[in-house]
């Protein structure tokens, strides 16, 4: 396992003393049929992601964010290459195992929140929380900071219904950080909320990431989000067009 | 929050499709139930007119006198045979016919008489309590006689009018004698209703000069719970020298019909259910599309596909159970009304009689544990089967492919 990570530290931009990168990606593509014609989503990627790390995924529509994102987050599978998250390749594992991964090592927050309607705030954020089996009273404890930690406290009981774009998405990051999982990936996290409120999210992401030292990778087209990552990783045409670090 | 709890809210949140759903199964289980206690209640009220009001569990006659009735065809001393019969455990009484023509000053009519021996004959027949209008036989009154209802109707007479009978007698001879109608049965069976004539064995015996023996011998279990085939053979035992045959086999048309009566109620089940099982899966097909995306994402951040199948199913047996316990009350409380009230069949359908029992035009139905539960089960077996396809619809689509649902 080092010495495979120390093959591919060059990969990183950021501090290349860091030996166990949280995500890695080994010549990775990604080839859609539409029709009779093939499209390469993700063209020859490799990447890493290292512990700690605020990388945006930029680029314009289409060129393979999503993509990239959905083959961390092992909702997709490549066409070649290889993706490990936390030690674990994904094309070795089969979907129960790969359902395992999701739920303990990955924290998705979505572009439209995905809230489960039904539920508060407080049960959203301790769904996964339920489903690691975690116990009750270890869950209500993590779960009630974790709110406090995303501004949301006293609005436990809300349904998403009765809260704002905002809120919903505090509570989606609530919901993916409460495990504690070694990477956070959100799509277009503040695509849905006005400039105010993407201030105040990407405040809390940072945050979260400088005083919790929570992992995020997120996908964005807007600049003023990529003026605020520390690392920008710029796809263009399912391929990295550059990968840099920047002053967040 | 548990997956009951989660179930709850999911069924809530479209409340008009969980209620039209829910409804549709407690309406179906609710007709099911009164339908079954009806056909319950016709069983056994068409096996009690079948049993208890004529033929009894078993019946012993002579070698061919079912075949051809003849006066001489006789079970020798009858008395002997039934304290036998009895001594075993058996309620028995013997009875003897005649036949031959009974007329009134304005109509005739053939009729065949039955003698019987009151002091037995209650203990194995309930007909004396059957009667529509009068009173029953009584030994002191030896000219008195029962008839059925359209015998009556026909001989256009009513209680207290008078019989002529004229008819043979055992030596030859020509019977006759006039008596006197003392009481008008209800519907019992075809032939008792329209030439049953009924009266103390000792008038008839001295009307056909029939100083001994019997032509039938009826038998009741004192135990109904002593098996009919088992019992029929230990009278059997006691009396090989005559033909002795339980009512399922004297009456095989009615014992097939009450046997497959059963049958009737599951078929009628399973074709109500197949509409219902139709309402459920477009239920809950609409309702896993609609929210496919929000499955997706559970799926996303870790549910498995078999807890996602969990939930399918736990949002099913819920509406289920509710539709159950709605349906059991309903159900209850319908049969139990026409338990108690009958159904009155008889504007519809005037006298109803199948093979040749008649069954009483108040329709009762009949609760038992079994009318109840069943229709239950079945809902709930035909639930988990609507279910199964929208389940593996669920537990098999990618969560790529359901968050990009449209």
């Amino acid at each position: 396992m080092t010495d495979q990570n120390n093959k591919h530290d060059t990969h990183s931009p950021l501090n290349a003393a860091v030996q166990h990168p949280i995500v890695r990606l080994s010549d990775v593509c990604k080839t859609y049929e539409q029709g009779k014609v093939r499209v390469n989503a993700v063209h020859d990627v490799s990447l890493d992601i290292q512990h700690g790390d605020f990388a945006a995924l930029c680029g314009p529509s289409g060129s393979g964010k999503t993509s990239l994102l959905n083959l961390i987050g092992g909702l997709d599978v490549s066409s070649s290459g290889t993706v490990i998250v936390d030690g674990i390749d994904l094309a070795t594992i089969d979907g129960s195992e790969l359902s395992e991964v999701r739920k303990n090592r990955i924290g998705f927050v979505f572009q439209s929140y995905n809230l489960i309607p039904v539920m508060t705030a407080y049960e959203n954020a301790a769904f996964v929380l339920n489903l690691q089996g975690v116990d009750e009273t270890e869950c209500r404890d993590r779960v009630m900071a974790t709110l406090k930690a995303v501004g949301l406290e006293g609005l436990e009981k809300r349904r998403p219904d009765e809260m704002s774009g905002g809120q919903q998405q505090r509570v989606a990051i609530a919901r993916a950080i409460v495990t504690e999982p070694a990477i956070v990936l959100a799509d277009e996290p503040t695509a849905n909320v006005d400039s105010h409120t993407a201030e105040s999210l990407l405040d809390l992401m940072e945050q979260l990431n400088r005083q919790q030292g929570v992992t995020f990778l997120f996908s964005t087209h807007d600049q003023h989000v990529m003026d605020r990552a520390r690392r920008i990783i710029q796809m263009h045409d399912g391929k990295v067009a550059s990968d840099h670090a920047q002053a967040g | 929050m548990n997956i009951i709890s989660l179930a709850s809210r999911n069924v809530r949140r479209n409340w008009q499709r969980s209620l039209v759903t829910t409804l549709a199964m407690a309406f179906a289980s609710t007709i099911i139930i009164f339908y079954g206690a009806l056909m319950e209640g016709m069983v056994r009220g068409s096996e009690h007119n079948a049993v208890a009001m004529s033929s009894g569990d078993i019946q012993i006659h002579a070698k061919d006198y079912r075949d051809d009735p003849d006066l001489y065809k006789r079970i020798i001393e009858p008395d002997l045979l039934t304290h036998k019969i009895r001594d075993a455990g058996f309620r028995a009484a013997a009875r003897i016919y005649g036949f031959g023509l009974m007329a009134t000053d304005s109509s005739s009519s053939g009729v065949q008489l039955r003698g019987l021996d009151l002091q037995h004959e209650q203990e194995v027949s309930e007909i004396d309590q059957h009667l529509m209008s009068g009173t029953w036989l009584r030994n002191d009154d030896s000219h008195g006689v029962v008839i059925g209802k359209k015998l009556a109707r026909q001989l256009g007479v009513a209680l207290g009018d008078e019989l002529t009978f004229i008819g043979q007698t055992a030596d030859g001879y020509m019977a006759n004698d006039i008596f006197k109608v003392r009481g008008i049965l209800k519907a019992v069976s075809t032939a008792i209703d329209s030439a049953g004539v009924f009266m103390p064995e000792e008038s008839l015996r001295e009307l056909l000069t029939l100083p001994e023996g019997a032509h039938e011998i009826v038998v009741i279990r004192d135990d109904p719970t002593v098996d009919l085939k088992v019992a029929t053979q230990e009278v059997a035992a006691l009396a090989p020298a005559y033909e002795v045959l339980n009512w399922q086999q004297l009456m095989p048309v009615i014992a097939r019909f009450l046997e497959t009566a059963n049958v009737q109620t599951l078929i009628m089940m399973i074709f109500t259910y197949i509409a219902v099982a139709s309402v459920v899966l477009n239920a809950m097909l609409m309702s896993v599309f609609e929210r496919i995306h929000e499955f997706g994402v559970m799926k996303a951040i870790g549910v498995r596909p078999w807890q996602l199948v969990r939930l399918i199913y736990a949002e099913t047996i819920l509406q289920t159970c509710i539709a159950s316990l709605f349906s059991l009350g309903a159900g209850w409380l319908i049969a139990s009304h026409y338990q108690k009230h009958g159904m009155d069949m008889s504007a519809l359908a005037g006298d109803i009689s199948f093979a040749g029992i008649a069954m009483d035009p108040i329709w009762y139905a009949y609760i038992t544990p079994e009318v109840l539960i069943t229709p239950i089960l079945f809902l709930f077996i035909l639930a988990a089967l609507a279910v199964i396809y929208p389940a593996i619809k669920v537990a098999l689509i990618r969560p790529l492919d359901a968050i990009h649902y449209q």
